[in-house]
């Protein structure tokens, strides 16, 4: 058996390999740098040289699943297709007008992404005559087919690259959607086209035209990227499934990913909360604070009792784009390594969202970046040493780290080095606790009882503060925080969601009504069954999760509700509710108990679990902790003291181990800051637990 | 403590935490209520606010919102004369005493830290309907009493006793229970968050602390604002304009007249030379809302956050350093008993008039005129079963160019910031149905270097018939171009009946109580925002991707652009500079 892991990141690709037999495996692990022109050649020759690393040849690989930006960054840069939209006539403009809400209240010069950069432009929004009416999808006026074939037609001499169809209330009756489909596909056979109702098959215009629209821009070059990867790696041997993570955490085959690319918009970040979810496992710990913090940005997730939160639907966004599909519920705030610190003009002490990112990196990276970043405060404090930065791989200068901090800090605050560098952490590590609280307290969970863990390079460092800072239990550091969004490909599951509008009180139990949600949902199951077939998994493997999406009637805002694996009858209805009246409890902290409840959406998760990584134990050697002892320098922790300080190599760290604070643990691509009054326990998952001291 | 023992790293920590309790205040406001305005539109605000009636720390939510709750905190002391205690909840919305308008009732919690009284966890909303003499929305009424319910410092909560027969009062008086109470509940749910987040805030740091970082933070959000202030030259700068009605009295306008007095990092707002109060709603409460129009104005002028890489916190400081002057007996500051709900189009052209009249001295910061109104529609009917239904809906404007960008076409102007309601969703849901919804097509964008903004058209028909009351402004007073850039287009409302589309009647902006009849159809096209800077130096590329899109014509390209398209729509370089220079010499 061999498996590979492969997460494309800003800088570096991740990679990693588990291989052998099943009570023997082995694990390695590599790093290249990320091939941004093309990701594809990075990941190829990245998976040829772990196959050497880890003495396998190409073709025995079994499976390769992989974390890709591909789709994000068309999004972020602007560069997708062009694409065609015919929509129904006296709408045309929907993904123009958006919601009608600004981003911003307090400007007068701001820019509305869907107006300045739209995903469909005007001239090929095409309206034709046809109209489907709520509230039970009758047709008013039939679909004017001669209107499409003509729309058609033009978009054929523009040489559009993708066409959507969007008609308003498709949710209730598709049938002129998929007949506009079929006529557009007889002129435009090999063009790329949807309907906004097989995207995604729910209420509310703007944002399922605006989901279809997405799927129409990003999609023929995320398409194109995946067949040349799969070819490519085929021309290299490599003839294993190629697999993708998708932003729900689950993954999903390179035909859903080039069918549906706004799945995958959130891939990377989605790796990082299952790598950690994952470690979290092996700590047999299911209630986990995830912090992911990078160079430019920090990913916050929370997962309670080991489930997965994900986004309300009304949240899901990409670069202000809306798109309506699962994505983890993951916060990202502008701080990492490369935040910037500055004092503003009106003598504010200000850290981040502006980044130094990877190049030119924080001051004392050396590439010509002067202003100081988290980073250059970590290395002023004495937590960063030059020959264990990334194994010693990125020269670091402390000097030019100082001299940043003096001129742009010290010299407008009458503050020494120290004392601006300690500012510095508090004011991105209070940032970071805000956000943490805003997505944990703010939601009815209790830090107190939760884990921290911390991964990405700089995590580890913020750790103990961050976790005293939001109360929580204790840290847990995962065995290879800067790869963990690697090691998460290798531990997530087949995962498929399919969801349709269907509109019902749910509390008035009227019999049509029950019938019509039984049927929609065995219409949805069938669905998610034959995903999971097609993808190889056999029937006694496949899993299935029911949930509707409700709201007290009235309301604009749904909630999601467990719905019990049995057919929905007047006997079952009340645990619907009383799911209900909980999540609604949990979020708000108020239920309204008599008020009735109204289904909008209901929601079929298909899953089938899949292999765990097994990441070898750290044995328990009996060995003595000074053996880990590489050599002591002064370090300045948070409270201001400056302690001689320890560093161990975690390599060499055993089982059973207990390392006193004050002490700093380096490996290859993390450090973990250890302050006094904490002591940090090696276990043989491999993780370290960090708790404060008992007194 | 003294205030220089904060040391500034301290003083961020607390600002980000009062940043984020506002933010938690008006989410679950927002995602709890049940009327379309608050949840969809989130025509809200929510916030702390010190025993001083300082703002500490608001929503990012509705601009019109926010400023207004210190008059609502000293309206309320008319009454209860500091009489607070644990536990209690007071209801407020008098409009002559301090309430933004009537329809925005606020909720209102004090903070007890140690048995004293230290802060209030306060929030507003705008409810679809307070009882008042036409559903939803009201303009031609004789007097305040017109407006419905009036609640000035009223105890719903007695030190966390409800008070039942308030609840069954408010309960009883307004057309859509349902609604109103549920959202009422969601106030109390925000407000009594923010006395829990605020009390633990308090906890953590102390008291003294807290209040020496809140003085801070003020005086820092203040100094950002009076640093830009103190940039333009002394000098006293106008613009005027006219309203085209006061709903009842047509075809006879309204002046407007604003005069910005800039002396040192101090400004005054003076509206002196506006038009008396009128006999209708058309006024506008001068505690709750003329001020907060004009705090708004400079924020959004001279610290625009999308151009500006700093938060500066929303709180008390960026209110001080502006002055607002409005003469008793006028529109923006009227005298009881005249009604004054319908405030919020004449208030949204004191800030286009301020953008304007500051056009000359900072140039980079404003924009051509813009909607500038509001579109504010009541749809209301019986259902079938009988049950009332109500439904409120905001329509965008446009803003007029910039600098250095064409205005944003179709979206929510200056003081509004709403988000529509899916056509779908009303249409599940009302008998109401959107038969139109896209940008105007009856006219084109106004021309200029950067072309002004887009107005939207919508249709509704009612499915049974009903009651509309419509609140709006500027069919008359186009929006004006500047540096050359042309003027924009007013608005306009036909009413015509779905069998009958050829049978239309152009309606006044603002109308009460019209009553429709099954498949009646309402048209409201919203205003269009002047163009900014000579047409003639609009980039011919940019001119021709608007003929494409259907945003321009040839004959506009050539007539006010001067650029020369050819058959296949591609810019004829050499025939556009002859054009351009034959437009500019006969300019000349």
């Amino acid at each position: 058996m061999a498996r590979i892991g492969v997460d494309v990141g800003g800088t570096f690709t991740d990679l990693i390999l588990e291989s052998g037999a099943k009570n023997d495996r082995a694990v390695f692990v590599h790093k290249v740098p990320s091939t941004t022109s093309d990701q594809s050649i990075g990941v190829v020759q990245g998976i040829l040289e772990l196959c050497e690393i880890g003495g396998i040849k190409p073709g025995d690989i079994d499976l390769i699943v992989h974390g890709t930006t591909i789709a994000t960054n068309i999004v972020i840069e602007h560069a997708g297709a062009e694409v065609g939209m015919l929509t129904t006539r006296g709408y045309r403009d929907i993904l123009h007008l958006a919601r009608h809400k600004r981003p911003h209240n307090f400007s007068l010069q701001f820019e509305l992404p869907w107006q300045k950069h739209p995903l469909v432009k005007r001239r090929n929004r095409i309206p034709i005559t046809e109209r489907v009416m709520p509230p039970d999808g009758r047709i008013e006026v039939p679909l004017a087919e001669d209107e499409v074939r003509s729309a058609a037609e033009l978009l054929k001499t523009r040489n559009v690259d993708a066409v959507i169809v969007g008609f308003l209330f498709s949710f209730l009756n598709d049938a002129h959607e998929q007949r506009a489909k079929a006529i557009v596909q007889e002129i435009l056979p090999d063009t790329y086209v949807n309907c906004s109702s097989e995207v995604v098959n729910v209420l509310r215009e703007y944002e399922r035209f605006s989901t279809a629209a997405m799927n129409g821009y990003i999609g023929p070059s995320t398409a194109r990227y995946l067949r040349n990867l799969e070819r490519t790696l085929s021309s290299r041997d490599i003839t294993a499934p190629l697999r993708l993570m998708q932003s729900n955490g689950g993954i999903a085959t390179v035909a859903t990913g080039s069918d549906k690319p706004v799945t995958i918009l959130m891939s990377g970040p989605a790796g990082g909360v299952i790598g950690g979810k994952w470690a979290g496992e092996r700590a047999q710990e299911t209630n986990l604070i995830t912090v992911d913090i990078g160079g430019t940005s920090a990913d916050i997730s929370v997962i309670p009792e080991g489930r997965l939160r994900v986004k309300n639907p009304r949240d899901t966004e990409v670069n202000g784009y809306p798109v309506l599909v699962p994505m983890i519920d993951i916060t990202t705030i502008g701080a990492g390594g490369g935040s910037i610190a500055y004092i503003d003009e009106g003598g504010a002490f200000r850290v981040g969202p502006r980044s130094a990112g990877a190049d030119p990196g924080p001051a004392c990276y050396a590439r010509g970046g002067s202003l100081p970043t988290v980073t250059d405060a970590q290395v002023a404090l004495g937590r960063l040493d030059p020959e264990h930065f990334l194994g010693g791989d990125l020269h670091i200068d402390a000097a030019l780290a100082t001299a940043a901090i003096k001129d742009h800090l010290c010299a407008k605050l009458d503050m020494s080095v120290l004392d601006a560098a300690l500012g510095v952490i508090r004011v991105i590590n209070s940032n970071m606790a805000l956000a943490i609280r805003a997505n944990s307290v703010a939601r009815g969970i209790d830090p107190r009882e939760f884990a921290l863990m911390p991964f990405g390079g700089a995590g580890p460092l913020h750790a103990v503060a961050l976790a005293s800072a939001v109360a929580a239990r204790e840290i847990i550091v995962p065995p290879a925080p800067g790869i963990t969004a690697a090691m998460g490909l290798l531990a997530a599951d087949m995962q498929y969601e399919f969801t349709r509008s269907t509109l019902a009180v749910l509390t008035d139990g009227d019999a049509d009504d029950l019938a019509r949600l039984n049927q929609n949902f065995d219409d949805l199951l069938a669905q998610a069954r034959a995903a999971l077939a097609a993808d190889g998994v056999p029937d006694e493997q496949q899993r299935f999760q029911r949930l509707v999406e409700c709201r007290y009637q009235g309301q604009g805002f749904e909630l999601r509700a467990e719905v019990p694996d049995a057919v929905i009858s007047v006997d079952n209805l009340q645990v619907i509710v009383d799911n209900f009246h909980a999540a609604h409890r949990a979020d708000y902290g108020h239920s309204f108990e008599s008020t009735p409840i109204e289904v909008i959406t209901l929601r079929v998760v298909g899953y089938a679990p899949s292999d765990r990584l097994s990441w070898p134990d750290r044995t328990n050697s009996g060995g003595d902790v000074a053996d880990a002892l590489l050599y002591t320098r002064p370090t300045t922790f948070d409270n201001g003291q400056t302690l001689d300080t320890p560093r161990y190599e975690r390599a060499r760290l055993s089982a059973g181990q207990t390392i006193v604070g004050p002490a700093i643990i380096v490996q290859h691509n993390s450090t973990s800051l250890i302050p006094p009054g904490y002591d940090a326990s090696v276990k043989a998952s491999d993780n370290i637990h960090i708790l404060e001291k008992r007194v | 403590m003294t205030v220089s023992d904060i040391d500034p790293i301290t003083l961020q920590v607390i600002g980000g935490a009062l940043d984020t309790i506002a933010k938690e205040m008006g989410h679950v406001l927002y995602r709890m209520s049940y009327s379309s305005i608050i949840r969809e539109s989130q025509d809200l605000g929510a916030g702390l606010f010190d025993a001083d009636f300082n703002t500490l720390c608001e929503s990012d939510s509705t601009p019109m919102h926010i400023g207004s709750l210190p008059g609502y905190l000293r309206g309320i002391k008319d009454t209860l004369h500091g009489d607070w205690r644990p536990g209690d909840i007071v209801i407020h919305n008098h409009p002559y005493h301090g309430a933004s308008h009537s329809p925005d009732i606020a909720i209102v919690a004090p903070v007890f830290f140690d048995g004293e009284l230290v802060a209030f966890s306060a929030n507003t909303a705008h409810h679809v309907d307070i009882g008042a003499a036409t559903p939803g929305l009201i303009i031609d009424v004789p007097d305040v009493y017109g407006e419905g319910m009036l609640f000035k410092g009223l105890k719903l909560y007695d030190e966390g006793k409800l008070n039942r027969a308030l609840w069954q009062f408010i309960e009883t008086n307004t057309r859509a229970p349902g609604q109103v109470m549920g959202d009422l509940e969601a106030q109390i749910a925000s407000a009594e968050l923010g006395v829990r987040r605020f009390n633990e805030m308090l906890e953590t740091y102390g008291k003294d602390t807290v209040t020496t970082a809140c003085n801070q933070l003020m005086d820092y959000s203040e100094t950002m604002l009076r640093r830009q202030i103190a940039a333009i030259p002394d000098g006293e700068y106008t613009a005027e304009g006219f309203l085209d009605d006061d709903g009842r009295n047509r075809g006879v306008t309204l002046p407007l007249k604003v005069t910005v007095r800039v002396k040192g990092d101090g400004v005054e707002v003076d509206l002196t030379g506006s038009a008396d109060q009128t006999p209708t709603a058309f006024n506008v409460p001068f505690e709750g809302s003329t001020k907060v129009a004009c705090y708004y104005a400079f924020r959004a002028l001279l610290l625009d956050t999308y151009t500006t890489p700093e938060y500066i916190p929303q709180n008390e400081g960026s209110f001080r350093p502006i002055k607002v002057t409005a003469p008793k007996g006028s529109i923006f500051n009227p005298i009881f008993p005249v009604a004054a709900e319908a405030r919020f189009a004449p208030i949204q052209r004191v800030v286009d008039c301020i953008i304007k009249a500051l056009a000359p001295v900072v140039p980079n910061n404003v924009t051509a005129g813009n909607s500038a109104s509001l579109s504010f529609g009541a749809y209301s009917g019986l259902r079938e079963n009988g049950d009332i239904w109500v439904f409120l809906e905001v329509n965008e404007g446009s803003y007029g160019g910039r600098p250095a960008s064409d205005g944003p076409d179709s979206i929510d102007n200056l003081l509004a910031n709403t988000r529509n309601n899916p056509i779908e969703d009303l249409g599940m849901h009302l008998p109401l149905i959107c038969d139109r919804y896209e940008l105007r097509d009856d006219v084109l964008p106004a021309p200029g270097k950067f072309r002004g903004g887009i107005g939207v058209v919508k249709t509704q028909r009612f499915i049974h018939g009903g009651v509309m009351t419509h609140e709006a402004d500027r069919h008359e007073d186009r929006p004006w171009g500047i540096h050359a850039g042309h003027a924009g287009h007013g608005g306009r409302v036909f009413r015509y009946n779905v069998d009958s589309p050829d049978e239309r009647e152009a309606l006044p902006a603002k109308f009460s109580g019209l009553i429709t009849v099954s498949g009646d159809c309402i048209e409201i096209h919203t205003p269009c925002g002047g163009g900014f800077g000579d047409p003639l130096d609009r980039d011919p590329e940019s001119v021709r991707a608007d003929v494409l899109d259907d945003f321009s014509t040839v004959e506009q390209a050539f007539d006010a652009y001067g650029v020369v398209l050819d058959d296949a729509l591609n810019v004829d370089e050499a025939e556009t500079e002859a054009r351009r220079a034959e437009l500019k010499r006969r300019v000349a």
